[in-house]
């Protein structure tokens, strides 16, 4: 007790150190805390959207995006088939800009199939849902938020165009689950959604409740009866779980950063701890003298860590609770940009994310204190006393150290480059590249410190040696501190080099892929399918004065081997095939896509079902499932998840509408592009108003747009790691502060004046950034490596070009010294006001 | 007086003691002539350290004044005091004394280059008193490659490289064996006198004092009565 009452007293005596130590839990934590809470909170929402929406179905019936005729629900419900229900389903812009899924239903067929979305319509009247105007259903926190209730309108706004529905009920779902995976959703009847929605006698699926054994094998068996060729019957959760998979490496990818935060985190916490620890190293000494036996030293000093731990793990919650709000509405506009609409507006605390925090706050803190007790309760009584046999023996293992870290790095790129695993493998390969490279950092931090107070030395004077050799005497502490820093500003050069790669390989593509002048289309929620044109429009604009040809894209799901993929269609006429960038092709490859001979695919998608040139792949069509050789790998950054090129004359064969999604103009030579587009919008008539007409400039810009908000995630990620770093800093700079008192305080008694030594501790900061950004170069340049060719590969297709900017590396450097100058300031001052003769009567 | 270089005057200095302030120093007065060497015995916390501290400019008192050479250090901004150290004061601590990042010939230059006297000349001068101090062949060395006794021969050498008017020494050999003690006095002595510094060490040990012209005694809590000689 006694010994515990002296620890406690030690951290009473310095609650700055203490507080720091606590702050650098709290920070880790938060962090890691913030991202699991992001990413646990979207995924909830998905699922509990899921099973909301799925009710109890078992089964669905799709054909992917062209949709069902509407005419198969009424076959299947006179041949017995129940309960099944049609849905018509899409995103319109709601009234304050948020999307809203428009969820169209029978409302006399939902009962036993989604109950709450059949008790919301019940409360509507016959006569209003077959009334003149629009009739919706809103849920009550819906309408709370929107601030409008029953008998008021509802304006939204879909493909551009203005409409109004009318709120004939607010529902209240059956319990708080499926409350919130019906968030956002409006229900109203198949007639008004397919109106609203744009597809007119289609249904988007029909849901089944197919029962167990017998009956339910003779129930799916009629139903295939009716099946047209297009369509197929689903497994009900297999379709949540292809969207699921769909944002795996996405949110894996996160997972991987939240882990960098961990790795950060730990060394802060290792930081802080072993601050605390190696600073009464002259106390430890003088309780073994008395007789304290080790193993009480160890189980004291790690007992102290893990309260430390708790207590900046009860801090570090509420902090990443909030941080994570921040966070979980990038990731939500992420995942809707990219893959599918997303609504979620609340953190929940989940469990796993509390058990997060407490193993790394708790057990991390224990652990950490381990490393610095262990070393202080093994080394004799005597030396234990000085506080140069620890330098000495930490200046000894840093070269281990370093040893172990370039095996480590090695093996990290063994498993990137040598061996040819999946995504995990990638990702385990770059934490052992940065844990490799993590432990050379204190060997080359010493080293370079001590090569750098020649020059500094032959400039500065005295001063400019002290500075370097400052940062080499006091290396346990500096080097964690510039491990730490080293380690984020790795990620920064590593992350900005892959996303400069990445928007670098976009552009290219995009300057090569947009051929045309002028692209049009209508305006859709991100994430949901695109709406269909009017199909003479292509006619119309290609009758307009300086077109040369207007090519058209289709783009749909369909049904495959693979489950539901992206198809599109092109009919590209005289163009040929400008536009398209190959991989790898046949000879003949573009020649027979137009023959609808053959299809292509998009690079992610032949990565994710491992297809090469001649491979072939089957799709079902409205004629029956047909198989087509594969004849190129094209590149395409739309899409992770990939797509199937085909000709028109494929898709007209086949699907037999004659639906277009967007339509590319080529105009002639020397048509001024503005003039073009007035004269397309007055060609395009009435629909005007409800079309897009860009340039390819304007795609192009837009697209760079998309691409920059999909990675404000990472770029905020980045940032909390450099913080965390930086605190880290702070921290290592403020406990050497404080133990050079005495050393500042003989400088001073010397004649250095408040501001040399105001400098000189600055400095001393600015080097250990400086190293700490010039050591995170090569590991920066091998993450961008691994995360460029490696990890992108795997997790998404896409082969990126990489390409460095050397400014990005001037940027690593600046950002380490400036992160380390910031944190400096306050010690750096302190040091300068030190009395001299306080410090001396103190330190003697 | 003429010939006194400092002069204090009626000096009281009190710090906080938890709730109440402790007086270590009330209305001390103290003269030293040039050249003179003072040896300041007293029992701990009699004011030993605070006024070496008052003289060397390193905290100021609450009342009375530290002539030095005819100027009032209470009169002196920050920067002044510091550049009266810098250049008319030399120190040797009990511990801490050398700056553990820099070699034994880089602590020794380092007041010359803080005076931008690093010229040639001044290297072959600190050169010359290593040896004197019997270290020729640890210029090289860190002080913490050192023994005890061989850091404050190398502390004697630079409190005099740069040639100060007055010598400040704080329990000097308080952490040396008697041996070693006596190795360092001497050579303290010796150079002191040779130098022709005026010297004020505060000291525990009669052997140390009686090496010094006059011993002035500090009791705790109160003024020792210390007064010119």
């Amino acid at each position: 007790m006694i010994l515990a009452r002296a620890g406690l007293r030690h951290h009473l005596r310095n609650p700055w150190q203490a507080a720091l130590a606590i702050l650098g839990v709290a920070l880790g934590v938060a962090v890691v805390v913030a991202v699991e809470l992001a990413n646990a909170s979207a995924e909830r929402a998905f699922t509990r959207s899921a099973e909301a929406l799925a009710g109890d179905a078992t089964h669905r019936v799709t054909a992917g995006s062209a949709g069902l005729d509407e005419g198969l629900y009424a076959q299947l419900r006179r041949s017995g088939v129940r309960p099944a229900t049609p849905v018509v389903e899409g995103y319109v812009d709601g009234p304050q800009g948020r999307p809203l899924r428009v969820l169209g239903v029978d409302p006399w067929a939902e009962a036993g199939v989604r109950d709450t979305v059949a008790g919301a319509a019940f409360r509507v009247d016959a006569a209003d849902w077959l009334g003149s105007e629009a009739a919706a259903v809103l849920f009550e926190k819906d309408a709370q938020r929107l601030g409008i209730g029953a008998g008021d309108r509802l304006d939204v706004e879909v493909g551009g165009r203005g409409r109004s529905l009318v709120v004939a009920a607010v529902a209240e779902p059956a319990d708080a689950l499926t409350a919130e995976g019906l968030r956002d959703t409006v229900v109203v009847d198949i007639a008004t959604a397919q109106e609203l929605l744009g597809r007119v006698g289609r249904l988007d699926r029909i849901d089944l409740v197919v029962p167990d054994g017998a009956p339910g094998e003779r129930m799916l068996a009629r139903v295939a009866e009716h099946l047209p060729p297009e369509a197929e019957v689903q497994d009900a959760q297999d379709g949540a779980a292809a969207l699921d998979e769909m944002t795996a490496a996405f949110r894996l990818n996160l997972t991987a950063f939240s882990l960098l935060a961990l790795l950060v985190g730990a060394l802060l916490i290792y930081n802080a701890i072993s601050f605390s620890v190696v600073q009464r190293r002259p106390l430890l000494g003088r309780l073994r003298a008395l007789g304290v036996g080790r193993g009480q030293l160890f189980r004291g000093v790690v007992a102290e860590g893990v309260l430390l731990g708790a207590l900046g793990t009860v801090l570090g919650l509420p902090l990443g609770y909030a941080l994570a709000e921040i966070l979980l509405e990038l990731v939500t506009r992420t995942i809707t940009d990219l893959y599918f609409v997303l609504s979620v507006r609340d953190v929940t605390l989940a469990p796993s994310a509390v058990a997060m925090a407490a193993i790394l706050g708790v057990v991390a803190a224990g652990g950490a204190a381990a490393a610095p007790a262990w070393e202080a309760a093994s080394v004799a009584p005597r030396s234990a006393l000085e506080r140069a046999s620890l330098e000495g023996r930490a200046r000894r293992w840093v070269r281990w150290l370093a040893l172990a870290g370039c095996g480590l790095a090695a093996l990290g790129g063994l498993l990137l480059w040598g061996y040819g695993g999946g995504l995990v493998v990638g990702f385990a390969g770059v934490f052992a590249l940065l844990a490799g490279a993590a432990l050379v950092v204190p060997w080359a931090v010493y080293t370079l410190a001590l090569v750098a107070a020649y020059p500094a030395g032959a400039v500065f004077g005295a001063p400019g040696r002290m500075a370097a050799r400052g940062v080499a005497a006091g290396l346990s502490r500096s080097g964690v501190a510039g491990t730490a820093l080293v380690i984020a500003v790795t990620a920064v050069i590593g992350v900005t080099v892959m996303i400069d790669s990445f928007r670098g390989s976009l552009a290219t593509w995009l300057e090569t892929t947009l051929s045309a002048d002028v692209y049009v289309s209508a305006p859709s929620q991100a994430g949901d399918r695109p709406p269909a044109l009017v199909p003479d429009l292509a006619e119309r604009l290609g009758a307009v004065d300086g077109v040369e040809y207007v090519a058209t894209a289709r783009y749909l799901r369909v049904p495959s081997a693979y489950g539901e993929v992206r198809l599109r269609a092109f009919d590209h006429g005289p163009i040929g095939d400008r536009g398209m960038r190959y991989k790898d092709r046949t000879a003949d490859a573009w020649e027979r896509f137009e023959a609808g001979e053959a299809a292509f695919v998009t690079e992610p998608f032949a990565a994710h079902h491992k297809l090469a040139t001649g491979d072939r792949i089957a799709l079902r069509t409205p004629q029956g499932v047909h198989e087509l050789p594969v004849a190129a790998v094209v590149y395409d950054y739309t899409t992770s998840e990939g797509a199937v090129f085909v000709g028109r004359a494929f898709y007209d064969d086949h699907w037999g509408d004659e639906a277009i999604n967007s339509l590319a103009v080529h105009a002639a030579t020397g048509v001024d592009r503005e003039g073009l587009i007035d004269a397309l919008r007055q060609a395009a008539g009435a629909e005007a108003a409800a079309l897009r007409f860009r340039s390819d400039a304007e795609i192009r810009q837009l697209s760079l747009e998309v691409f920059d908000r999909t990675f404000a995630i990472t770029r905020v990620l980045q940032l909390l790691a450099t913080v965390v770093a930086a605190a880290g800093v702070f921290g290592a700079l403020f406990a050497l502060s404080l133990e050079r008192t005495g050393e500042v305080a003989v400088l001073r008694a010397l004649g250095l004046t408040p501001r040399q030594v105001g400098v000189l501790e600055l400095a001393r900061t600015g080097l250990l950034g400086g190293f700490a950004g010039l050591l995170a170069i090569p590991p920066g340049l091998a993450l961008a490596g691994a995360l460029t060719g490696v990890i992108n590969q795997r997790a998404f297709g896409w082969s990126l070009q990489l390409s460095v900017d050397p400014a990005v590396l001037v940027q690593g450097v600046v950002l380490a010294s400036g992160a380390a100058l910031l944190a400096g300031l306050y010690p750096a001052y302190r040091a300068a006001r030190i009395p001299p003769g306080e410090a001396m009567r103190d330190e003697g | 007086m003429t010939n006194a270089l400092i002069h204090v005057q009626r000096l009281t200095k009190r710090y906080p003691e938890g709730a109440v302030r402790r007086t270590v120093l009330d209305g001390f007065d103290l003269t030293i002539q040039r050249g003179e060497a003072v040896a300041l015995m007293g029992p701990s916390g009699s004011g030993k350290s605070t006024l070496l501290n008052l003289i060397g400019a390193m905290e100021r008192p609450d009342s009375g004044a530290v002539w030095f050479d005819g100027t009032d250090l209470a009169e002196l901004d920050e920067t002044e005091r510091t550049l009266f150290r810098r250049r008319r004061l030399g120190f040797i601590f009990q511990q801490l004394n050398l700056v553990p990042t820099l070699t034994v010939l880089e602590n020794l230059l380092l007041p010359l280059e803080l005076n931008r006297a690093l010229d040639r000349g001044a290297r072959r001068r600190a050169q010359a008193l290593l040896e004197r101090v019997g270290l020729p062949e640890r210029g090289d060395s860190y002080p913490e490659r050192l023994s005890g006794g061989e850091r404050q021969r190398v502390a004697v050498a630079r409190a005099l490289v740069h040639g100060p008017d007055l010598l400040l020494a704080d329990e000097p050999t308080g952490s040396l064996d008697a041996q070693t003690a006596g190795v360092v006095l001497d050579l303290f002595d010796e150079l002191r006198r040779e130098y022709g510094m005026t010297a004020v060490i505060a000291t525990h040990a009669p052997d140390v004092a009686e090496r010094a012209d006059r011993v002035v005694e500090l009791r705790r809590r109160a003024h020792a009565g210390g007064s010119a000689a």
